[in-house]
């Protein structure tokens, strides 16, 4: 391992001296085991290290990289931000063939460009277990200038499958996680309650909002170049010191900021930007930002902090040795003020309404409605909501609002012109789209596989036009071009290739179509991306790819990544019964079978089978076929009637049943059905209301008079603590297993 | 009557059980340096320090030492000094941030520990920084004459001396003008470039205006800049920073000094000893 290092330090010394010559990397990857809190879990090191080795080069050179794949598994390295070849770029099944397990694979490409980039797995959910590393190209006639790279990441203990496989259960355990270390982040009706927004709180689920958060996932730590904190001591009084940032995160937002004074941000996703100083700015997943910082005194450690967007935790590099100057932390975010917005800023129909204020470039920020440094405190007392006047948009425009200045992307500004070739210019319009209770993502309700791939022609431009009509923020990136970000600076608008694009946001971003094969464009928020956030530019008339002899075949391949169907379980063990559900579903279909097993004949036997599809951008309808068994031992001469007066006598069913689910305001599910016999059934159903932080209430009602409610305290992750009434089966207590 | 002595003793019970309960586990316990001034600040530091059952601290206003306890299974005296520096106090390792020190009380604003000492390591140890090191040897005789002349000049105000104010600052003004610039440093001179002209400007008002009032009315912009300056170009000895609440009708100024005693410039012997010293420059 060693002789490695020293092999490439040896090889990199000397290219210093004969710069432009190959430059050879080998890069190991294997399974390892780590412990960030206390816990083992499995991760993938490269070269014995997380993140991956931090890669240099000098801009002219080749680089040559080879991967020696020592996993079980296949895996693949995309190189984030460069300009190369379609086959280098390391897409496996679109662009580059997959690196078998034991295999071994060869980069190699001409550097043509210069800055701060980076690279990582583009398999599964791999980058999420430590496959990320910085990627530094020099200037060629790079002026002596300290520097310091920081690659950021975020670490969870769970399996990042499951991590996955839980988003789209609409699991509120990442909250739970969230709000015990933070108050107030399951946003259940006791704490609406006590800080008297009940209001706000019916609002949003009177709109079919679920809880609402800056981000999906609970982390239990974030790291600066793999560990929770990191000291550079070296750097003396005076010293300007070059800090590459790039945030190497699978889902995490960052705020940067830094104790000694202003920042001048110096470049953006590798390409210089007119230097700007700033107070904070936010770095999105996949941007990089370089920065400047001037140390400002000796004997004295600087922090620079990178605090996840949700505010529950951060991670810090210092600079200079001493004792240690703090940043504040960042306070809580002000959730309800938030839920407050969202309400007066979704219509009915789900779709986001900006009020005509048009905003985009991150200029007008809503939450800043939720952060107390910009918008104060919570007032310590009740207070009528001072209802905001949704038109002045002055009100979310973070700099105009305090002496904070906030990096924006109407502050960035390209030292050259950028402007693009006079050519035609095509025009695509993609309005991104998402569901967050069945946490389907996509752009113009499709996801890549529902798509066709996007058809362009070589010299001409393309511009993009995004609308986000969902309610997240989405890093939008894309591979193998720079684009230009359209913005106040006109011909030097910033060149960049990941866009951050926040809720109700509609920028627009041009590129000149100088390449030639398949690019994958696509939200950076890995579980986004793995749920078919995406499109895919394919130029017209492309050489065949070498490395993907079947290119059909490779296709079905990266289109399963967003048809995956996942699996959830659940059952409540019950002193009165069994009761439980079953999903298996992927973005469109779900196959659901729900069952209520007695103990004895008396109490019976019922099973519920659907098959069904969703419909609509938000998914709210769904209709099914479906099989019914039900056995239940009838007293002599006991009839059950329903409310449209049909009548059941037997102790037997067995039917196939049509029905429609529909969700109501409130999340409420109305169900109605009709089956083979003839009976119709029409069903309310609410489950999971929060009402504290661990506390679910669940209700049920329906026309044959059945009913139910239940109570449910949420222990962990796979168990909680149940009771429920039901009409059939009467009082129960015991356990719910969720899977 | 008899209810509510019940229930009194029941809660002084229960106080003094919950308190008996909860002695600190593993406990460790450290002497630590915590910046401070008053009973305010005591109750802050105590407060932001203090974790039933984990810490408890107990902090001495005069010998400005924090005495920790702490259950070393649980925490770290350096958890406990980040709690202290987020609620505004400077300690051994950690330095407020600078919103959180601006929030403190007045009276609670103490002294804050030196940021700006200038470490004078071996030159053997410091590699590939002999530029630095020659610009730090430079700098630090730099404005020697500049500061010699404010100080002068300070003192003449001190005394309520209009003629020697006048002349001190007919020196001041000499000694801006031989200012080597050349030996300064990029961010020296920038500052240097900043501040210039408005010295010589107030130093040439000092020396025609024949009223002292004027003449304290320049001082204090004077010393707005000369602060700046020293912020970059350190000086051989200490200096201080100190804050007179009263001038210009409570508007208060500032001024610097070679010690930390207070001798105000603006109002002299009417009120010698008025203000304080706002912070330390090493």
């Amino acid at each position: 391992m060693k002789r490695i290092v020293l092999v490439i330090g040896m090889i990199w010394m000397q290219l210093l001296a004969f710069a432009q010559k190959n430059v050879r990397y080998d890069l190991y990857i294997r399974d390892t085991t780590v412990n960030f809190t206390g816990k083992e879990r499995h991760a993938y090191s490269v070269n014995g290290s997380i993140p991956m080795p931090e890669l240099h080069f000098t801009e002219g050179d080749t680089a040559e990289i080879w991967i020696h794949n020592e996993l079980n598994t296949e895996t693949s390295i995309h190189w984030h931000g460069l300009i190369l070849p379609n086959e280098q770029d390391g897409v496996p099944y679109l662009t580059t063939a997959p690196i078998k397990a034991g295999k071994t694979h060869l980069y190699k490409f001409p550097i043509v460009q210069n800055g701060t980039y980076w690279y990582h797995s583009h398999t599964g959910l791999q980058e999420q277990g430590g496959m990320y590393g910085a990627f530094i190209i020099h200037k060629r006639d790079e002026k002596p200038m300290q520097e310091y790279t920081l690659i950021l990441s975020d670490w969870t203990d769970m399996k990042p499958e499951q991590v996955h496989r839980r988003l789209h259960m609409a699991n509120d355990w990442s909250a739970i996680k969230k709000a015990s270390v933070q108050k107030g982040a399951v946003q259940s009706y006791g704490d609406a309650i006590l800080s008297g927004r009940l209001k706000t709180k019916l609002g949003n689920e009177w709109k079919r909002m679920l809880a609402m958060d800056v981000s999906d996932v609970y982390y239990n730590t974030f790291l600066s170049n793999g560990k929770p904190e990191i000291q550079a001591p070296t750097f003396r009084a005076g010293d300007k010191v070059r800090v590459r940032i790039i945030n190497g995160s699978s889902s995490t937002y960052f705020w940067m900021r830094w104790s000694g004074g202003k920042m001048d941000v110096i470049a953006s996703d590798g390409s210089d930007v007119v230097p700007v100083a700033v107070d904070r700015f936010i770095i999105a997943v996949s941007e990089t930002y370089d920065i400047v910082v001037t140390i400002p005194s000796d004997s004295t450690a600087f922090e620079l902090q990178a605090t996840s967007e949700d505010r529950i935790r951060s991670t810090s590099l210092w600079l200079g040795d001493g004792v240690k100057q703090l940043v504040s932390p960042l306070q809580p975010l002000k959730y309800f003020e938030g839920m407050q917005m969202m309400n007066d800023m979704i219509r009915m129909n789900g779709n986001l309404d900006d009020m005509g204020m048009n905003m985009s470039l991150q200029q007008m920020d809503m939450n800043v409605v939720m952060y107390p440094e910009i918008t104060g405190a919570l007032p310590k007392k009740k207070k009528s909501h001072n209802h905001m006047d949704m038109t002045n948009s002055d009100q979310y425009k973070s700099n105009d609002l305090s002496d904070i200045v906030t990096l924006n992307y109407n502050m960035l500004r390209s030292p050259v012109k950028t402007t693009l070739p006079d050519v035609k210019t095509t025009v695509y319009q993609f309005e991104l789209t998402g569901n967050m209770n069945r946490y389907v993502w996509s752009i113009n309700n499709k996801t890549v596989s529902e798509a066709d791939k996007i058809l362009i022609r070589k010299g001409e431009n393309v511009r993009i036009i995004l609308y986000n009509n969902s309610m997240m923020r989405h890093p939008m990136h894309l591979h193998g071009h720079f684009f230009r970000v359209v913005n106040g600076a006109g011909d030097y608008s910033p060149l960049k290739n990941v866009l951050d694009i926040m809720p109700m946001e509609t920028d627009t971003i041009e590129f000149a179509a100088t390449e030639s094969g398949d690019w994958f464009f696509h939200c950076h928020i890995l579980y986004h991306m793995m749920s078919g956030m995406g499109r895919i530019f394919t130029y017209e008339n492309s050489p065949p790819n070498p490395q993907l002899p079947n290119p059909e075949k490779a296709l079905k391949k990266l289109y399963a990544d967003d048809r995956e169907f996942h699996f959830m379980f659940q059952n409540d063990f019950a002193t009165n019964g069994n009761d439980g559900e079953m999903m298996y579903m992927n973005t469109r279909w779900n196959l659901q079978a729900e069952w209520r097993l007695g103990y004895d004949k008396m109490m019976g036997w019922e099973t519920e089978t659907h098959l069904g599809r969703y419909i609509g951008k938000m998914q709210w309808l769904y209709p099914y076929v479906g099989f019914d068994y039900r056995y239940r031992k009838m007293e002599m001469g006991e009839t059950e009637r329903n409310l449209f007066g049909q009548v059941n006598t037997k102790d037997q069913r067995a039917a196939l049943c049509f029905g429609i689910q529909y969700t109501l305001p409130m999340l409420i599910i109305a169900d109605f059905r009709i089956d083979t016999d003839g009976k119709l059934r029409l069903q309310f159903m609410r489950e999971d209301i929060p009402l504290t932080k661990r506390l679910r209430l669940g209700l049920m009602y329906n026309s044959d008079f059945e009913y139910m409610g239940s109570l449910k305290y949420v222990l962990n992750q796979s168990f909680s603590l149940s009771a429920h009434y039901d009409s059939d089966m009467g009082f129960g207590g015991g356990f719910t297993f969720t899977y | 009557m008899k209810k509510i002595q019940h229930l009194m003793l029941g809660m002084l019970l229960l106080v003094a059980f919950t308190s008996c309960a909860s002695p600190i586990k593993n406990a460790k316990t450290e002497i630590l340096k915590v910046a401070g001034n008053c009973e305010m600040c005591k109750k802050t530091i105590e407060t932001a320090a203090n974790r039933k059952g984990i810490s408890s601290a107990e902090w001495n206003k005069d010998s400005k030492i924090l005495t920790l306890q702490y259950d070393a299974e649980k925490t770290t005296s350096d958890e406990v000094l980040k709690r202290i520096a987020y609620a505004g106090y400077d300690n051994e390792k950690f330095l407020a941030p600078d919103d959180a020190y601006a929030k403190l009380a007045e009276c609670c604003k103490y002294e804050r520990m030196k940021k700006d000492v200038v470490v004078k390591e071996p030159v053997a140890k410091v590699e590939n920084t002999t530029a630095s090191a020659q610009e730090q040897a430079a700098e630090t005789n730099l404005l020697e004459k500049v500061y010699t002349a404010y100080f002068a000049l300070k003192d003449a105000l001190v005394k309520d001396n209009e003629a020697a104010a006048s002349a001190k600052s007919t020196d001041l003004a000499k000694a801006i003008k031989a200012v080597d610039m050349s030996k300064m440093s990029a961010p020296e001179h920038t500052v240097w470039m900043k501040v210039e002209k408005d010295l010589l400007m107030h130093a040439g008002r000092i020396g025609e205006a024949k009223d002292i009032n004027s003449q304290r009315e320049h001082f204090s912009l004077l010393s707005k800049e000369m602060y700046d300056l020293v912020k970059v170009f350190k000086a051989d000895q200490t200096m201080y920073l100190q804050h007179c609440p009263m001038y210009n009708d409570g508007a208060g100024a500032d001024w610097l000094s070679l010690e930390n005693a207070v001798k105000n410039p603006y109002y002299g012997s009417s009120m010698l000893t008025c203000g304080k010293t706002t912070e330390t420059i090493k």
